[in-house]
């Protein structure tokens, strides 16, 4: 299992591969998503509520969730450390974007098990 | 024909200017090395690299309308006017069109662009199948003139740390030789977040390499290789903590 190969022991391959990863797994939960909309057409609220009810679906779609927030830490941490040269700028924005994405993951959490 | 070219002497110049050329070509000018070497007999002022003049050296890279190439193997026709020319961007400018190279090499040295093999010397040579031999084609023929990594975002951004497009596919070339038995030290050494894992497949690296080949594709098996190395040491981890139960 690729997972397996997420431990410290390889530093640059980890990061690359939950890039790769979270990829995947959002790639796999859009062709679902498609293929879901396509069979049930949901067309109002009742028919959409219906959609993401099952716990199962909530659950895909919180890892879908997981997935991309962790690919996007990853490619923002990256762009910051290419382009934002002053240490504590580049620490602050860092931590607007790790506050900002924890929040919108609670949010999403919220919204999915308040249905 | 014209042309604008990138024109800096740290002795005398406070900073770089462009400065503009219109020079009367002659029979046998046909590729932009040519006509700079026409423009050296006008102002010889002027400095650039070059040696072979047919684009095996890679002495002679530079970046020609916004795009680094060699200027020997780059033909007149071709070229919109003014062919504007600046030295290879992400190295520092000694003079002119002649860059610095030092970091570039450095980073080519790191990965040990030579056999490793402890085995007793043979009477004559070191065989290689055909197959195997075929593993270096696309890879051996890089001549080490720059024009990927110097046009390569990552290493503009990180150039002390990513090895950049042509060390990585050298060092993809000694790993796959059959000769060679210091694949897992090699890819060791490549496994900090920045030497290798830096590259971002912004593909630069392909469309500007004067001998069509792939730095890309050669990085990107670096990556599946060292996942495959990964995996088979999990695997035989395993298979020793079971058997020592």
């Amino acid at each position: 299992m690729l997972i397996e190969l997420l431990t410290k022991k390889y530093p640059g391959m980890r990061l690359w591969l939950t890039q790769r990863i979270s990829a995947v797994v959002m790639v796999a939960y859009m062709f679902m998503m498609l293929l879901v909309l396509a069979i049930r057409q949901p067309s109002d609220y009742g028919s959409w509520l219906m959609l993401m009810t099952p716990w199962w679906w909530r659950v895909l779609t919180l890892v879908f969730f997981v997935s991309l927030f962790v690919h996007a830490w990853l490619g923002v941490r990256d762009v910051f450390k290419d382009y934002v040269f002053n240490l504590r700028l580049r620490a602050f924005l860092q931590i607007v974007v790790d506050m900002l994405l924890i929040g919108y993951l609670c949010w999403v959490s919220i919204i999915l098990w308040k249905l | 024909m014209k042309f604008s070219i990138y024109r800096y002497n740290p002795d005398e110049d406070k900073k770089p200017y462009m400065q503009d050329y219109e020079i009367e070509l002659q029979d046998g000018d046909q590729m932009l090395l040519d006509a700079l070497i026409r423009i050296k007999q006008y102002d010889d002022t002027l400095s650039l690299r070059k040696s072979c003049r047919e684009g095996v050296c890679g002495s002679d890279a530079m970046n020609i309308n916004g795009k680094n190439g060699l200027a020997c193997t780059s033909k007149l026709s071709e070229l919109e006017q003014p062919v504007v020319l600046r030295p290879m961007p992400g190295l520092p400018v000694i003079r002119d069109l002649v860059v610095d190279m030092t970091q570039f090499f450095e980073h080519y040295n790191s990965v040990k662009p030579y056999l490793i093999n402890d085995d007793p010397l043979p009477e004559t040579e070191r065989l290689q199948s055909p197959e195997d031999r075929a593993k270096l084609d696309g890879l051996y023929e890089c001549i080490m003139c720059g024009a990927c990594t110097t046009s390569c975002p990552s290493f503009w951004w990180n150039p002390d740390k990513f090895v950049g497009p042509s060390g990585l596919m050298q060092a993809y070339r000694f790993i796959v030789d059959s000769r060679d038995q210091a694949e897992a030290e090699r890819l060791e050494s490549l496994e900090d977040p920045y030497r290798l894992y830096r590259c971002h497949n912004i593909m630069n690296c392909v469309d500007v390499c004067p001998k069509k080949l792939n730095p890309n594709a050669a990085i990107a098996s670096i990556k599946d290789l060292k996942i495959e190395r990964a995996k088979e040491a999990k695997a035989t981890k395993k298979t020793v903590s079971i058997k020592a139960i």
